[in-house]
C-alpha cells in the first residue's frame, strides 16, 4: 500500500443539525456567495456514489414548480416556499388515502415534480412530513404503471440525499427489489433499480442487507434487457452492489449463469454509455477475483476490452476499462502474457494504447496508466522488452520530468521496474544495462534526484534505490559522475537530515560508497592509483604513489 | 530492506545491505487511496448535469480531495510542517529548506542548521570561544540542550543520544576545486543545491580538529603580502572568503600540525589542488605534474585562484 503519512480516507461528513434541510439553502448560499469555496455538504453530494433524477427537459408540467428550477436557492425565500410546497404535496396524497386513481397519480407527479426540481431538493421536508410510509403503500401490488414508477421516483430522489435519508427509504425496500420483476414494465424496473442502486451506494451494511434480500440476480438479469435505459442503470446499480470491499457480492455475480459472457459481450458490443457502468462493474470483479478474472479472460475478455482502451476518447470509458486492464495485470505473468497477447491485433499493441493513455491530458488516467505499465515491467523479460520497445518510454521519461508528483512516482516505478531483471529465488534481480543506459541519456536522472528530495518516504527511496543502480551498473564509473552532474549529490545528503532513519542510512551508504574520499582520483591517477581500504595509518604523501 | 538493527547500547551498526530497486508487481485493494481521485472524478461526469456543477467548483473538488488523500508531515528534523495536496508537497521544500550558506554554498534544511554551520565554520570569534575552552557545540537536534567542548564530542552524542549514523558529518571536510566548481556554479545559475561536498570515509578516529579545517586562508582576494602568509597561501588553498588576520592563520596551521599523530581523515598536510584530501608536504613543491594537471584540467572553468602564488 502507498504510505501517505497521515492517510485520512474521503469518508461521510459529520452530522449535520437534523432540522436543518441537509443539501439545502445554507449550502447553497455559501456555493454562490463564495466563488472560490466549496462548501462540504456540496462536495459531498457531488462525489457520492448516489445519483440524483432531475424533472426530463419535455415534462412541461407544474408551472409553479418549473419556475422554481431557475429561482433555485439562491433565495432563502424561494426555497422556503418550495420546502412547504413539498410538505403540502406531501399532505395531499395523504389525504387521498390507500388505492389507485387519478388523482392520486396526480398528486404523486406534483410531488416528484417538486422532489426533482433542484439540485438541492426539499428532501429533508418530505422525509419529516412523513412522506416515506406513503410511498411504501403506493407500491401496492396491482398499482397501476405511472403510480410504481412515480413513486419509486420520488423514493429514488429521497435516497439521493444524505446518509440519513437514504437510510429512511428502508421500509421501501423489499418491494422495490420485488418490483424489478420481469413482468413489470421497463420504466418500472429501471426507477426501482435506480433508487436500489442509490441504497447500495450509501454504505456496506446497506449492501449486505440488499444482497440477502436478493437485489443481485434481480438486477443482473436486466443487464440482458434491450432497453438501453433499463440495461445501464441496472449496471450502475450493480456496480454499487458489489463495489465491496468485502468479495461476497460480486463473487456471487460472477456464479450466476451466463453472466462471463453476458458481461464480454457487452463490453464488445455494447453502446458506450452502458459499457461505461458494465466496465466498473468489471473493475470490482477484476480486483476481488483472481479466478472470475481468469474464467473472463478465458471468455475473450480481453481483446474487446484492449480495444475499447485503444479506441476510445471518453474519460468516463477509459477510466475503469484501464482499471480493470490494470487489475488484472497487476496480478501474475500468465495474465500479463494474455494481455499482450490480446493487443496483438492492434496498431501499436496493448503498450501503445497505453502509452497514448499516458499522453492523455488526464492527471488520473495518466498516473493508472503508469501504474499499469510499472506492473507490466515487473513481469518477465519478455514484457520489459515489450513495454521498452513499444513506445511507452518517451511519455513516460516526459511524465517523470514534468507531470504533478502522484504521476511522477508511478513513472519512476515503471521505469526503474524496466531496468532490473526479475528477481529470481529471494534475490534483487540484476541491472539491464541496455535498458539503463537508455533511460539516463534520455535524462531520467534528474527526475530520480527530484524524488529524492520529495517529502513522501517511498518515493524518496525509489530515488535512492535508482540512483544505486546506476552507479553500481555503469560501467567505468560513469554512474557517480553523472550524479554528481545533476547534483544528486547535494539531494543524498539532504537527506541526512530527514527523519527517516532507513532513508539517512541509505543516502549516506550511498554517498560514503560512491564518493568517498577517493572518488575523482582515477581520473587523474589513472584506476589503479585507488587504495581502497581504509588505511589511517599513513597520510596518502606517505604511502607514496599519490600526493602531488 | 536489510537493515542491521541498532544495538540499543548505541553500538555501531554493520555497514548496512543497501536494499537496491526490485521490480514487483504493486496490485491495490479495491478501496485504496490509491483509485480515490479517479472515483471521485467519476461521479464528477455522472452528476455534472443533474447537480448543475460548474468547472470552477470541479476543479475545487478535485483539489480538496486531492488535500484529503496527500497528508504528510514535512520529515525535515526539526521542521513537521503539516503538508497537504500534492502542491504543498513540492513547494514546501523550495520555500523552506533551502537555507544557503553566503559563505561556502552549502546548503540546510533549517535556519538553525545554517547559523550553526556559520557559527561553527565561518565566525572567527566562535573559534576563540573555543579555544578558551567554551562547550561551542550545540547539538544539532532541536529541542536538545546539550553542548559540548568539540565536534567530536557533539558528534558522539548524535550518534548516541540521538541515532545519527556514525557516517554523519556536519562539518565536511572541504574539497577545494569542487568547491570552487559549485561557487561557480551558484553565480551562473542561482540553484538551490549549493553543495557536492565529499564525505571522507568513515573513519573511527576522533574528528579532533574539524575546526581547523575549515581555517579559511588563501583563496582569499587579496594578495598575500607577507612570506608568511605567501606559503599559507600556497598550501592551504581553501575557498572560504572570510577575512582572518595572520594570528588565526598562524594558530590554525600550528594546530594542523599537532594533529598529524591522529593520523585521520585530516591529513598532517593540508591539501589543495584538484586532489581531494591528498596532502602536499608542508612547503613542498608538488610534482609540477600533478598540479599542472589539476590546474589544467579544471572541471567545469575553474580560474586559479588569485591569491595562488606564482608556480602554477
Amino acid at each position: 500500500m502507498i504510505n501517505f503519512g497521515a492517510v485520512e480516507s474521503a469518508g461521510p461528513n459529520p452530522r449535520r443539525d437534523p432540522f436543518k434541510s441537509s443539501v439545502g439553502k445554507g449550502a447553497g448560499q455559501r456555493r454562490r456567495q463564495a466563488a472560490i469555496t466549496v462548501g462540504k455538504d456540496r462536495r459531498e453530494s457531488v462525489v457520492r456514489a448516489k445519483r440524483l433524477r432531475r424533472a426530463d427537459p419535455e415534462d412541461h408540467g407544474d408551472g409553479d414548480a418549473m419556475q422554481l428550477v431557475t429561482a433555485g436557492i439562491d433565495d432563502e425565500a424561494a426555497y422556503k416556499v418550495l420546502e412547504d410546497n413539498t410538505v403540502a404535496a406531501v399532505h395531499n396524497l395523504k389525504n387521498l388515502g390507500k388505492g389507485t386513481t387519478a388523482k392520486k397519480v396526480e398528486a404523486l407527479q406534483s410531488l416528484r415534480r417538486l422532489l426533482s426540481s433542484s439540485a438541492y431538493p426539499p428532501v429533508h421536508a418530505a422525509v419529516q412530513a412523513g412522506v416515506v410510509p406513503l410511498l411504501v403503500d403506493c407500491l401496492a401490488f396491482g398499482a397501476s404503471e405511472d403510480q410504481l414508477f412515480e413513486a419509486a421516483w420520488c423514493l429514488t430522489n429521497i435516497a439521493s440525499g444524505d446518509p440519513e435519508q437514504t437510510r429512511a427509504v428502508e421500509p421501501a425496500l423489499p418491494l422495490l427489489i420485488l418490483h424489478l420483476g420481469e413482468k413489470n414494465p421497463a420504466q418500472v424496473v429501471e426507477q426501482c433499480a435506480w433508487a436500489i442502486g442509490n441504497v447500495a451506494g450509501e454504505a456496506e451494511d446497506l449492501r449486505e442487507w440488499l444482497l440477502r434480500q436478493g437485489a443481485l440476480p434481480a438486477l443482473a438479469r436486466n443487464l440482458v434487457s434491450p432497453i438501453i435505459t433499463l440495461a445501464r442503470t441496472a449496471a450502475w446499480a450493480l456496480s454499487n452492489l458489489i463495489k465491496g470491499p468485502n468479495p461476497r457480492a460480486a463473487v456471487e455475480l460472477m456464479k450466476m449463469d451466463g453472466i462471463v459472457d453476458t458481461l464480454v459481450r457487452l463490453v464488445s458490443t455494447g453502446d458506450d454509455e452502458l459499457v461505461v457502468e458494465v466496465a466498473w462493474v468489471l473493475v470490482y470483479v477484476t480486483s476481488m477475483s483472481d479466478v472470475h478474472s481468469g474464467q473472463l479472460i478465458h471468455a475473450g475478455l480481453l481483446l474487446p476490452l484492449v480495444t475499447r482502451l485503444a479506441l476510445s476518447r471518453h474519460l468516463a470509458l477509459l477510466t475503469p476499462v484501464l482499471r480493470s486492464i490494470g487489475n488484472i495485470v497487476a496480478s501474475d505473468n500468465s495474465k500479463c502474457d494474455a494481455v499482450l497477447t490480446a493487443g496483438q491485433s492492434l496498431p501499436g499493441g496493448v503498450i501503445g494504447a497505453l502509452a497514448r493513455v499516458l499522453e492523455s491530458e488526464y492527471r488520473t488516467l495518466q498516473k493508472e496508466a503508469a501504474w499499469v505499465v510499472s506492473n507490466l515491467a515487473a513481469g518477465s523479460i519478455l514484457h520489459k522488452r515489450a513495454v521498452f520497445n513499444e513506445g511507452a518510454v518517451p511519455p513516460l521519461v516526459h511524465l517523470l520530468a514534468t507531470s504533478a508528483f502522484d504521476v511522477r512516482k508511478e513513472a519512476a516505478y515503471a521505469l526503474g521496474n524496466l531496468c532490473v531483471t526479475p528477481r529470481d529465488q529471494g534475490g534483487e534481480g540484476k541491472p539491464i544495462l541496455e535498458h539503463l543506459t537508455v533511460l539516463v541519456d534520455r535524462g531520467c536522472l534528474m527526475g530520480f534526484i527530484a524524488l529524492v528530495k520529495s517529502p513522501d518516504l517511498e518515493a524518496a527511496r525509489l530515488g535512492l534505490q535508482f540512483l544505486e543502480l546506476v552507479m553500481r551498473a555503469l560501467p567505468d564509473g560513469k554512474g557517480p559522475k553523472l550524479v554528481e552532474k545533476e547534483d544528486g549529490i547535494a539531494a543524498m545528503e539532504e537527506l541526512q537530515f530527514h527523519d527517516n532513519e532507513e532513508l539517512r542510512i541509505m543516502s549516506n551508504t550511498l554517498v560514503d560508497k560512491y564518493f568517498g574520499e577517493d572518488y575523482g582520483l582515477e581520473e587523474e591517477f589513472g584506476s589503479g592509483a585507488m587504495s581502497t581500504q581504509d588505511d589511517s595509518e599513513y597520510p596518502p604523501w606517505r604511502r607514496g604513489g599519490l600526493a602531488a | 530492506m536489510e537493515v542491521e538493527k541498532k544495538d540499543e547500547r548505541g553500538v555501531d551498526r554493520k555497514p548496512s545491505h543497501f536494499g537496491a530497486w526490485v521490480a514487483v508487481r504493486r496490485p491495490f485493494r479495491v478501496d485504496s487511496p490509491f483509485f480515490a481521485a479517479g472515483n471521485v472524478e467519476r461521479e464528477l461526469l455522472a452528476k455534472q448535469i443533474s447537480l448543475e456543477i460548474t468547472e470552477e467548483e470541479k476543479k475545487h473538488i478535485v483539489q480538496s480531495e486531492e488535500e484529503q488523500l496527500w497528508q504528510i508531515f514535512c520529515p525535515i528534523a526539526g521542521c513537521g510542517t503539516k503538508l497537504k495536496g500534492v502542491g504543498e508537497l513540492e513547494s514546501h521544500y523550495l520555500s523552506r529548506h533551502s537555507a544557503t550558506c553566503s559563505v561556502c554554498t552549502r546548503v540546510f534544511p533549517t535556519t538553525r542548521l545554517l547559523n550553526l554551520h556559520v557559527s561553527e565554520t565561518h565566525d572567527s570569534f566562535f573559534q576563540a570561544k573555543v579555544a578558551r575552552n567554551y562547550p561551542m557545540y550545540e547539538c544539532l537536534v532541536e529541542g536538545c540542550s546539550a553542548r559540548f567542548l568539540s565536534d567530536p564530542s557533539r558528534h558522539q552524542h548524535l550518534v548516541d543520544k540521538h541515532h545519527f549514523p556514525r557516517s554523519f558529518r556536519f562539518h565536511v571536510k572541504k574539497h577545494p576545486s569542487q568547491k570552487q566548481r559549485q561557487r561557480q556554479k551558484a553565480q551562473t545559475q542561482p540553484s538551490n543545491s549549493g553543495t557536492t561536498q565529499k564525505q571522507p570515509k568513515k573513519n573511527p578516529k576522533a574528528k579532533a580538529s574539524h575546526p581547523t579545517s575549515e581555517i579559511p586562508g588563501a583563496s582569499k582576494p587579496s594578495e598575500p603580502t607577507t612570506p608568511l602568509e605567501s606559503q599559507m597561501a600556497q598550501i592551504v588553498e581553501c575557498s572560504d572568503d572570510t577575512q582572518m588576520d595572520v594570528d588565526e592563520l598562524v594558530t590554525g596551521i600550528s594546530r594542523l600540525s599537532t594533529v598529524s599523530q591522529g593520523g585521520d581523515d585530516v591529513p598532517s598536510v593540508p591539501s589543495f589542488g584538484h586532489r581531494r584530501g591528498r596532502a602536499v608536504p608542508f612547503g613542498q613543491k608538488t610534482r609540477g605534474s600533478g598540479r599542472g594537471r589539476g590546474r589544467s584540467r579544471g572541471r567545469g572553468s575553474e580560474p586559479p585562484s588569485p591569491a595562488q602564488p606564482s608556480p602554477q
